[in-house]
């Protein structure tokens, strides 16, 4: 058994969930976009529907992100979340392009 | 339900400290965010009885606007007509002159003009009260006086707290759910009432706490949101739309707003529609707006939902934000705000909404005072026989900020009455702070024991100044019978003070000793 959750660690599990969760959300906002296959986004309702998916993402990535045991836990976890989000996002953008 | 016991201490600690951080601040934005579901009938109750003329019937209202450019070209670049004239909107035409950032918020100089008995045009730059926006700016940057631009990211920084707060708060009280459920323990132990209080509150109006939580980070960082996705997936971005020119006048609408209206009524049956705004769109040309309200659905500002117009036909044009006639991705957007402003289903759903705001506000006060509760216990287990200088402060915070804006807001709304025409935003906010910080001062002076009395006495008198000025302003302000209902609501919350304030003075006197919320009997 890996040594007990505790709070001490919050500035590091927080950080990463302030910096990654935020571009976790800007690529889940960016996958919703590939998905609806809309680029414009102030002017369209499916660009603000992608906006708005931004808040609960970033929001539950920050308050959830404490379950990590460690600081380098959740910077490794979340990079990875990013990595595979992101690599959707690109390979859908891909024959776009 | 089961929960590894150091994953529940670890959420506890948390929750304790984002909530110590972000209460004050949730406290203000609740209860003024409350007041605000009212902001319309607060703003007829607020604004003197006008010095206009009375408004030109709609069918005249062509002469009024054509009379009105002539002398003030420069309005032609954006204005109103009003389709319903009362209280708060005096005339049947308003327009504002404001620039850019300004525009934006809805500052600047509001304008509004009818027809005197001669024909005439009849121009008044005061207008209705203002006292009700600044509540509902108060409740949008939780309490700080800064820049709109400086405020909100704090705002959304508080958000991301409160979020944090929801989610620690409901792992800490899932273990013992079922056991404390519906356990409310008024007693001897004083912190295990608050407990109760506390849970209660929060596990029921959760859902709503959600709502509130996720959308008001949107409304902080929509802007960063935007900005982000525009420079990583491109599109365009936000477009300035203070940008537009002032260019000549454009060409008078071909149809006069009587004939608008009809058309309205003919293409969106059951849809109320209040205000004509007219302006220049994209590229100068002349654009029309209409505002209104629907009653079957949400709207996506705080009190209307609109459709974009072709002047010269009157056909809807653009039904984005148009309660009832939008597409399955604007509905659901416009959820999103309607569930915030609770601008749906009537005045059953704004009382509602009322009610769940001052029990947030009361989640967040009794948060804070079970902080300060279970920092005297630590302490006291780590052998201090005093209160620490940081609890005997946050103790006396507690005390004097909520009480602070509880009786600043009432000073300000009832300032209204005795400032009539004269009454400014600036001094609706002046009065306000001089109120909120006198109150924090003094709080911090004499210690959360004895201000708790005092300030709440203080609080209840302030409450009561509002109806008291209606009393002496008598029923010329009133334009309806329902805005008493303003001053039995004031009445209601003095009474529910008053209670308050002697159960805080037998805590101060009976008490347990070592308390913050004892008098400090070596003085």
């Amino acid at each position: 058994m890996s040594k007990p959750l505790s709070s001490k660690d919050w500035f590091g599990k927080s950080a990463a969930g302030l910096v990654l969760g935020f571009t976790l959300a800007l690529g889940a906002a960016g996958l919703f976009q590939r998905l609806a296959g809309i680029c414009d986004t102030f002017f369209s309702t499916k660009g603000q529907f992608a906006m708005w998916l931004m808040s609960p993402v970033w929001a539950l990535t920050l308050s959830f992100c404490f379950m990590f045991r460690s600081t380098v836990r959740a910077w490794l976890w979340l990079t990875g979340a990013n990595l595979v989000v992101w690599a959707i996002v690109l390979i859908l953008e891909g024959p776009q392009a | 339900m089961k929960l590894p016991t150091d994953l529940v201490k670890m959420y506890k600690e948390i929750h304790g400290w984002v909530g110590i951080v972000s209460g004050l601040a949730l406290f203000i934005a609740f209860y003024a965010g409350a007041i605000t579901m009212f902001e319309a009938p607060l703003q007829r109750w607020a604004s003197p009885p006008t010095t206009l003329a009375p408004a030109p019937s709609l069918a005249r209202t062509p002469e009024l606007v054509s009379k009105v450019l002539a002398v003030h070209p420069e309005a032609a670049k954006g204005y109103e007509i009003h389709l319903s004239v009362g209280s708060a909107n005096p005339a049947r035409m308003s327009w504002t002159s404001a620039r850019g950032e300004e525009a934006e918020h809805g500052g600047g100089v509001k304008h509004y003009a009818s027809l005197a008995a001669d024909g005439s045009v009849q121009v008044v730059d005061g207008g209705p009260s203002e006292v009700a926006q600044f509540i509902d700016v108060l409740h949008q940057q939780v309490g700080l006086p800064f820049a709109h631009e400086v405020a909100m990211p704090i705002m959304g920084a508080i958000a991301l707290l409160y979020t944090i707060a929801l989610v620690s708060g409901l792992v800490v009280l899932l273990p013992s759910l079922v056991s404390d459920l519906f356990a409310l323990r008024i007693g001897k132990n004083v912190k295990r009432m608050w407990l109760d209080i506390h849970n209660v509150l929060g596990l029921f109006s959760l859902p709503f706490h959600i709502i509130m939580a996720l959308t008001a980070v949107v409304f902080a960082f929509h802007d960063q949101f935007y900005g982000a996705q525009g420079v990583v997936f491109g599109g365009q971005e936000r477009g300035d739309r203070g940008a537009a020119s002032i260019a000549a006048a454009p060409p008078p609408a071909s149809l006069s707003p009587l004939q608008l209206v009809e058309r309205i009524e003919r293409q969106a049956p059951g849809f109320k529609p209040e205000v004509l705004v007219y302006g220049q769109g994209r590229g100068g040309l002349p654009s029309l707006r209409v505002q209104g309200s629907d009653a079957r659905f949400g709207l996506r500002a705080p009190t209307y939902g609109m459709a974009g117009l072709d002047p010269e036909t009157g056909e809807i044009t653009s039904t984005d934000y148009m309660p009832g006639m939008q597409d399955g991705w604007s509905a659901t957007v416009t959820s999103f705000f309607a569930l915030h402003f609770g601008n749906f289903g009537g005045n059953a759903i704004r009382w509602s909404y009322f009610l769940l705001g001052l029990a947030g506000a009361m989640l967040f006060y009794t948060g804070n005072l079970l902080w300060v509760e279970s920092r005297r216990k630590k302490e006291r287990q780590a052998g201090a026989v005093e209160q620490t200088r940081a609890t005997k402060i946050l103790g006396a915070l507690t005390v004097g900020v909520p009480l602070g804006c509880i009786a600043g807001i009432s000073l300000t709304l009832a300032a209204s009455r005795l400032l009539g025409h004269s009454a400014t935003y600036g001094l609706h906010s002046a009065i306000y702070y001089a109120v909120f910080l006198g109150m924090t001062v003094w709080a911090l002076f004499r210690g959360a024991a004895g201000a708790g009395t005092e300030l709440t006495v203080c609080s209840a008198l302030a409450m009561l100044t509002i109806p008291l000025s209606s009393l002496m302003v008598g029923p010329g302000w009133f334009d309806s019978e329902s805005l008493w209902l303003v001053d039995a609501t004031a009445v209601g919350l003095a009474v529910l003070m008053v209670f308050g304030a002697r159960n805080a003075r037998q805590r101060a006197r009976y008490g347990p000793s070592d308390s913050v919320w004892a008098f400090d009997t070596k003085a």
